[in-house]
């Protein structure tokens, strides 16, 4: 029980630290006068600008200083309050804007991670229990080239290959389509961010494997008459799984990168996209609000993983 | 006995000790790439912004030919001549980043874990807060907030390298810290700077350097991935700014793949060597993949 | 049992390898560990397999049960399960004898059980497997052997993890995995060798008493010649991929013939010694698989050796004790040997003079 207070503890500690770094970043290297006003805000000598620059100092508190600024942030976050969005009209609430597009987003990263798990394992299984074999050896240069190809190349190439040439895939997302044909269109999508991850999660967990196989007690499932792919399933696989699943939660964070290069491909409207079409227009409470969940989640996941070891080793429960 | 750990155990020994033919395949085309990226204004390329309009041909972008042997973009420029200049961009950025990364990830490391304590405790957190952020969210929010030069983009991205650098320096350091050649040093009253360098150093540095080409690597990727995003350096020419010339417009990709698969190609070419030859490396000098 | 001697020997052996070999391919070259290996166990007979580590014992016993990597490994000669060929079956042909006629124990509890498995489930797969039992039932039938296998509270334990038992207990548990389908041929691989001194004495009981009670045969492997003295009515030891010595027990620990078993011998721990009276050490190291030594493969160690023994290999003959063979030109109790002890005895007396 202590353990899970600690690591809570931890975890709270860890956002609050990532949320001064992102809000002190975007307020002492960005300029937040010059974002909200755009040319504006350097105008000093026009009356009107002059003018526009006040109210905007006291609508946005930005007269206070730093430590009061991300008090009053904080705060206005953890309810729930993200700010308006500053370029498009009318100010929209970035809320709203996150609502929209975060859905889209976790369908999209939860389906590349659904991938790179269901094909890794089958794969470090096979490639395992064949170590050393011609095939194996082709398998992982394969796993090698993969790994080697940046995933927005990859989208570029799959994109090419599978909608354009072969016209297997539709081009594009439709926001307003029915679910079924949304999520079909996101399968090229959630391949471009999960193949290369499969190949790294291959490539872990067939060592781990190899490894496992050595072990006496798969010695002794053999004495039992168990066939060999009962062996690899029920004995060899979860004692295997340890490193995996903690890689499994650091990729996260390079599947959430991933999202961002494959939404803006494939044209997703994701938070992803969003976020890059932000920092080009200088949207700061989009970019912040955006740059919190990504690190939140990523955090809290992480916890998580922590705790899914407990139950996979009974040996670490307490 | 040695009944268990018979067949692939051995051929993974004798693997081991030598570098092989790929590695050294991968290391000329890295070299070639070097060679392309220091000279690339003295080599006899064709400007790379100049607009070869060819009235014969019609509308550009042409497809590959002798004249162009990559072909030409919508705007009838070089693609051949513009991914050659896009080497010195890409690679000049990896080689910086990885090498800011080393050097103030490494110290910060070293130093940690040496000295353990308040030090350890507060440069441990700072790396976790840092691998907090997914890497290119990171890199997306920095960039975004200043001018873009090759200085500020490398330094960026070598940021992002400090922490994952950082922890493996620590955890070398850890293990040479209680050796016994560290302890009779201290105990002949060497001071710490001195046994730092003189004993620690050396001995982190070598599992370290076999990760630096690995480390580059990720430092490629990460650059073409920011200019594919329009954030990296601002003038110039990048892979990953060619190949989303190239594949902004669905129809430009459809008529012209080849604007993009040639930086793709290059590219992939090139992380696959920087990747092939750092695996082999740390495989040869036996480095464990430690705690990352 | 009053049966006869002859009679018993017209009894079919239930295992018997013919010339056994089984080499493996090493970097260095082929590391012969068992090199023709000829024995035979009855039915309801137990054979102790003795020597030190790197005799090949253990690898004689997995190469009976078939056991072995597939590559890098070279097996000849004949082995044969209740007078049918098993020696060229492949390990698949070989899964409907596992677990179902013959079952293994093996020497460390720790780590030869599956961590992440309930020790339950470790128990009823082979049931379920072999004798098609549904898990309800096959539980039932793992509740009853943990009770023949003296494990307390057993419907607690079959629900427990390996690592929140204690070592005995462990290995009671492989005892249990081991006779849950009934085999008739068990192969105990230095069961005792990873428990402590007290639960050791525990554990050879119990294995012999479901020996007996099931009318099974065993192989017992060992290092400790003191271990095997009790539990089984046949020894062979090995020496460098050979059997040197063989002999029903009583008669091997009573007419030792092989200078090696009787160094063997001489490094058991005795209760009966004073606790710092010195362990006879057989000086030097087991031979190179790889390259044997030419001639009597112990003779660079041995303290009788003469020159024949290192030109020329001795054949196993019969000793005048019956059932008893041996491998030794100069063998304990020749005029040799005690030509050769007296030369010694004198020797180590001067030698404490001069001290």
């Amino acid at each position: 029980m202590r353990y899970y207070v600690q690591r809570v503890a931890l975890a709270i500690l860890l956002l609050l630290a990532v949320s001064m770094l992102t809000f002190g970043a975007l307020n002492v290297l960005g300029d937040p006068l010059f974002n909200i006003l755009g040319p504006v805000a350097g105008d000093v000598n026009n009356p009107d600008s002059i003018k526009m620059i006040e109210v905007a100092k006291r609508e946005f508190s930005l007269d206070r200083p730093l430590p009061v600024r991300y008090a009053i942030w904080l705060s206005d976050f953890v309810r729930g309050d993200f700010g308006v969005t500053f370029s498009s009209t009318g100010q929209p609430p970035v809320s709203g804007v996150i609502s929209e597009r975060l859905p889209r987003t976790v369908t999209l990263v939860a389906m590349a991670q659904f991938f790179a798990i269901f094909v890794s394992i089958p794969w470090a299984l096979i490639t395992a229990s064949r170590a050393g074999k011609v095939s194996d050896r082709i398998s992982t240069l394969n796993a090698f080239f993969l790994v080697a190809m940046p995933n927005f190349a990859l989208a570029v190439i799959l994109k090419y290959v599978f909608s354009i040439k072969l016209g297997w895939m539709p081009l594009t997302y439709v926001a307003d389509d029915p679910l079924r044909s949304r999520l079909f269109q996101m399968i090229l999508p959630a391949l471009t961010i999960g193949l290369p991850v499969a190949a790294v999660y291959q490539r872990l967990l067939r060592t781990d494997i190899i490894t496992t196989l050595q072990q006496d007690f798969i010695l002794l499932a053999r004495t039992k008459g168990l066939s060999r792919p009962r062996i690899l399933l029920l004995h060899a696989l979860r004692p295997s799984l340890f490193s995996f699943i903690t890689v499994v939660g650091l990729n996260t964070g390079a599947l959430i990168g991933g999202s961002i290069v494959s939404e803006t491909v494939f044209r997703i409207p994701g938070i992803g996209s969003t976020l890059v079409e932000s920092v080009l227009r200088n949207d700061f409470p989009v970019v912040l609000a955006i740059v919190m969940i990504v690190a939140s989640s990523f955090v809290v996941i992480n916890l998580l993983v922590d705790f899914a070891y407990t139950l996979i080793d009974p040996r670490v429960r307490r | 006995m040695s009944t268990t750990n018979n067949s692939a155990g051995n051929q993974d020994e004798v693997a081991k000790k030598k570098l092989g033919f790929g590695f050294w395949l991968c290391v000329t085309w890295l070299a070639l790439m070097v060679f392309v990226a220091l000279f690339t204004p003295l080599l006899p390329l064709k400007s790379p912004t100049s607009n070869f309009l060819d009235s014969s041909q019609g509308r550009p972008p042409y497809a590959p030919s002798w004249k162009h042997w990559f072909g030409t973009d919508k705007d009838a420029r070089d693609v051949f001549s513009r991914t050659m200049h896009g080497a010195r961009i890409s690679l000049t950025v990896g080689f910086s980043a990885i090498t800011a990364g080393f050097l103030i990830g490494g110290t910060i490391g070293v130093i940690s874990g040496y000295f353990r304590g308040w030090i350890d405790r507060v440069s441990s957190f700072v790396f976790v807060v840092l691998l907090s952020f997914p890497s290119l969210v990171l890199a997306i929010l920095l960039t975004s907030l200043i001018e873009r030069s090759l200085l500020t983009v490398s330094l960026v991205l070598g940021l992002l390298s400090i922490a994952p650098v950082g922890r493996l320096a620590r955890a070398a350091t850890m293990q040479y810290a209680d050796r016994e050649f560290v302890l009779a040093a201290r105990q002949i009253g060497a001071k710490d700077r001195h046994i730092i360098i003189k004993e620690i150093l050396p001995n982190v540095a070598i599992p370290m350097s076999s990760l630096a080409l690995l480390g580059m690597a990720v430092a490629v990727v990460a650059e073409g991935g920011l200019a594919f995003l329009g954030l990296s350096v601002e003038k110039g020419i990048t892979w990953g700014g060619l190949i989303q010339l190239g594949s902004d417009a669905s129809k430009t990709l459809e008529k012209a793949p080849w604007i993009s698969f040639f930086p793709i190609l290059m590219l992939f070419l090139t992380v696959l060597s920087l990747n092939f030859a750092g695996d082999r490396l740390r495989t040869y000098f036996d480095v464990k993949e430690m705690t990352l | 049992m009053s049966s006869a001697a002859p009679d018993r020997n017209e009894v079919e052996p239930l295992i018997e390898t013919v010339e056994l070999r089984t080499h493996f391919r090493t970097p260095r070259g082929i590391a012969r560990a068992v090199d023709g290996v000829t024995l035979q166990i009855r039915r309801g007979q137990s054979l102790g397999v003795v020597g030190e580590s790197g005799s090949g014992k253990t690898v004689l016993s997995r190469s009976i049960m078939g056991l072995l990597p597939r590559n890098g490994v070279i097996r000849e000669g004949s082995v044969r399960y209740g007078g049918e060929e098993i020696g060229n079956r492949t390990p698949k042909q070989m899964r409907s004898i596992w677990g179902r006629e013959m079952a293994m124990v093996f020497q460390d509890p720790m780590t030869s059980l599956n961590p992440v498995m309930k020790v339950g489930k470790q128990v009823t797969e082979s049931l379920r497997l072999h004798l098609g039992m549904s898990s309800s039932e096959a539980m039932a039938v793992a509740e009853k052997i943990f009770r023949d296998v003296r494990i307390p509270e057993p419907t607690r334990r079959l629900n427990q993890y390996p690592h929140e038992l204690s070592g005995g207990m462990r290995q009671r548990v492989m005892i249990a995995i081991a006779l849950a389908c009934g085999p008739n041929m068990l192969f105990a691989d230095e069961p005792t060798t990873a428990l402590d001194v007290t639960v050791q004495a525990q554990i050879l009981d119990l294995l012999s008493e479901q020996i007996r009670d099931r009318n099974m045969s065993m192989l017992l492997v060992t290092h400790n010649l003191g271990v095997v003295a009790g539990y089984t009515d046949e020894i062979a030891v090995m020496y460098g991929g050979k059997v040197v010595e063989r002999a029903p027990t009583k008669v091997l620990f009573s007419n030792v013939k092989m200078p090696y078993t009787e160094a063997l011998l001489q490094s058991i721990p005795r209760m009966n010694q004073p606790s710092h009276s010195r362990l006879a050490m057989i000086p030097g190291r087991p031979p190179d698989l790889v390259n044997p030594p030419t001639g009597c493969r112990f003779a660079p160690r041995c303290a009788y050796a003469r020159d024949v023994c290192v030109r020329e290999e001795p054949p196993l003959v019969q000793a005048e004790t019956p059932d008893h063979t041996f491998a030794c030109h100069f063998p304990v109790g020749s005029a040799e040997y005690h030509e050769r002890r007296v030369e010694l005895n004198r020797a180590s007396t001067t030698t404490a003079e001069v001290l």
